[in-house]
């Protein structure tokens, strides 16, 4: 009863203008996102023709995209670079910021005001000097650094450590201090308290930087595009080069585009349906988009 | 930028460690790896690209960068002249109105998920459905609703309305901007969702007391609330609008239309496709330069640090 009449309180806008809001508001985001499933499940010329609802229903779509895009290669790319890009910058991310979060030394504002501005940078003013410095590693020290996946690990390291770091500051700063400082009065040594305290107290912080530097890596499109060649391509490019080749009149595969979206956006969904309670606070803190 | 490192931090003297807890013992060792990591991608990175813009460094000077000629700001004075004055003002804007079509958006739905109601989780996770989309998937489908034959000028057409060119021409402006603010509302709905949720449940009752109508309690009693939170998630998305690279990149492809050469755009397509470094570089800075204003009002704005809490937020 108290519920209802609290509630009652709190609702700011007259049942009609919700209801009529809720709808309008539900409607835009469901109508493409209804718009990708329908036309991944429609021929492709079916789409090419501007139907939406399908004529003709098969699953063609999706056998055929395999081999239209070197998508399997890309997803298989994609997955070992953010993998690796999640775990280094969740780890070092974590080590940095509790010295930031518990220590007080010369340069620590400069450093924290560092990690906020940097998620700001334009990627493409940070691709170009690594760009050179990647081809120049080739010239100079006969390293062929463009076009391997290590290489495109390093790249996305310059986004996705600085945001990991950035996540677990404001995690960490809201831990008690309490539990550490009398384990240390027991004389446990750092690496001791942050391995038995921190790193269990914080494990779904851990998890959610990790996560959030693997899409940084998984929804790029700038950095993948320069530095990779065909067997290093990631998902996103592999989409955006099918794409791109609808342009001159070929065959149309927009059908088979829909289906490679839909793929690509699967894993991205699922991660943020099981952590979707983590990760809205992580959204807002910007970086990611 | 992230200046690291100090030089104390090599190894604390082992034996100190037996004396207990003392500020001496600072573990800032444990900096190193991440330190010298963030070093040599972003710190190095930047200072390169600021000597880069300063050197004639194109496709055949590339091999050999470090012996290109030092021109000093003579790319500078070739980026003005080169159509970056043009992109950004098609940046800005484009941002400036994205950004302003987004608040309302992004304020209705925040208001209508404030109040619980059986299904409210629901219509919470379908509202954050654009901002998770990945960019390039966001891209890709709108380039395919849009196409000439596509299924927007289908629609358009039952009701009498020639689409017409949706993805080049000078309509791909409005393009960029009505798909960017389809991707991008969310962001705001957040900022304000949660700003709401501050609001103490003593200032619903008393308005509602008062026996306010909806609107003059909304606009005199809870939006004033959101007013600092949304302004600055306004901030913060028209710095994410500028520095998009992936929405237009893929809606339209490179080199973009005339009408939708973005800053992220012209620099890639300098760097990347005319193989002019040098001056694609000097055009990156400047528009850091840009962007800077507005990063760094919202840097004094957000609190940094664990020792000024309740100060400013």
């Amino acid at each position: 009863m108290s519920t209802t009449a609290s509630s009652e309180a709190t609702r700011l806008l007259p049942r009609w203008m919700l209801a009529t809001l809720t709808a309008v508001l539900v409607a835009l985001v469901l109508v493409p996102v209804l718009y990708i499933l329908l036309a991944s499940l429609n021929s492709d010329v079916g789409v090419a023709s501007g139907e939406f609802w399908p004529s003709s229903w098969s699953l063609d779509s999706y056998t055929r995209i395999w081999t239209t895009a070197d998508l399997s290669t890309g997803i298989l790319n994609s997955l070992i670079v953010c993998a690796f890009t999640a775990v280094a910058s969740a780890v070092l991310g974590t080590m940095t910021a509790y010295v930031l979060v518990r220590y007080t030394f010369f340069g620590r504002l400069t450093i924290l005001r560092g990690l906020v501005g940097l998620q700001s940078i334009p990627g493409t003013l940070m691709l170009l000097p690594v760009f050179v410095l990647f081809s120049s590693a080739g010239n100079y020290l006969g390293v062929t650094v463009i076009g391997t996946r290590w290489g495109l690990f390093i790249a996305y390291l310059t986004f996705a450590l600085p945001f990991s770091t950035w996540v677990m500051v404001t995690y960490l700063r809201g831990l008690p201090r309490e539990l550490e400082e009398a384990a240390r009065t027991d004389g446990a040594s750092t690496m001791v308290i942050l391995w038995r305290i921190i790193f269990p107290l914080s494990l779904p912080a851990i998890v959610v930087s990790g996560i959030f530097a693997f899409l940084l890596g998984w929804n790029d499109v700038l950095f993948a595009s320069v530095l990779t060649r065909p067997e290093t391509h990631t998902a996103a490019v592999a989409l955006q080069i099918v794409g791109s080749s609808q342009e001159g009149g070929a065959l149309p595969v927009y059908s088979q585009i829909m289906a490679a979206s839909l793929i690509c956006a699967a894993p991205v969904v699922i991660l943020y349906l099981a952590f979707q309670r983590y990760l809205v606070g992580g959204l807002t803190a910007g970086g990611v988009k | 930028m992230a200046t690291l490192a100090p030089p104390e931090q090599k190894a604390p003297p082992r034996p100190v460690r037996r004396k207990g807890v003392t500020e001496q013992q600072r573990p800032l060792w444990l900096l190193t790896p991440g330190g010298l990591l963030m070093t040599v991608v972003i710190v190095l990175p930047l200072i390169l690209a600021l000597w880069i813009s300063l050197i004639d460094l194109d496709q055949y000077t590339l091999r050999r960068w470090v012996e290109a000629p030092f021109i000093g700001l003579n790319n500078y004075v070739e980026s003005f002249s080169s159509g970056l004055l043009n992109s950004i003002w098609i940046s800005v804007s484009f941002a400036v109105i994205s950004t302003v079509a987004t608040v309302p958006i992004g304020i209705a739905a925040a208001l209508v998920t404030q109040n619980k109601y059986r299904g409210r989780g629901l219509v919470r996770a379908v509202f954050l459905i654009p901002y998770v989309l990945p960019s390039f998937v966001v891209a890709s489908v709108w380039r395919t609703m849009l196409q000439p034959d596509g299924i927007v000028n289908a629609w358009l057409s039952k009701v009498g309305i020639d689409g017409g060119l949706w993805l080049s021409g000078p309509r791909s402006y409005w393009t960029l901007i009505l798909v960017e603010i389809w991707a991008a509302w969310p962001f705001i709905y957040l900022m304000a969702l949660a700003a709401l949720q501050s609001v103490d449940h003593e200032v619903h009752e008393a308005s509602a007391v008062d026996g306010a109508t909806w609107w003059p309690k909304l606009r005199r009693v809870i939006l004033p609330y959101l007013r600092g939170p949304v302004l600055l998630a306004c901030l913060l998305a028209t710095l994410n609008h500028i520095n998009n690279f992936t929405l237009p990149f893929v809606l339209f492809g490179a080199p973009a239309p005339e009408d939708v050469n973005v800053m992220p755009m012209i620099v890639y397509v300098t760097s990347f496709q005319s193989l002019r470094f040098g001056l694609s570089a000097a055009m990156a800075v400047l528009s850091l330069i840009l962007i800077a204003i507005p990063l760094f009002i919202y840097l004094r704005a957000v609190r940094l640090d664990v020792h000024d809490e309740g100060g400013r937020k």
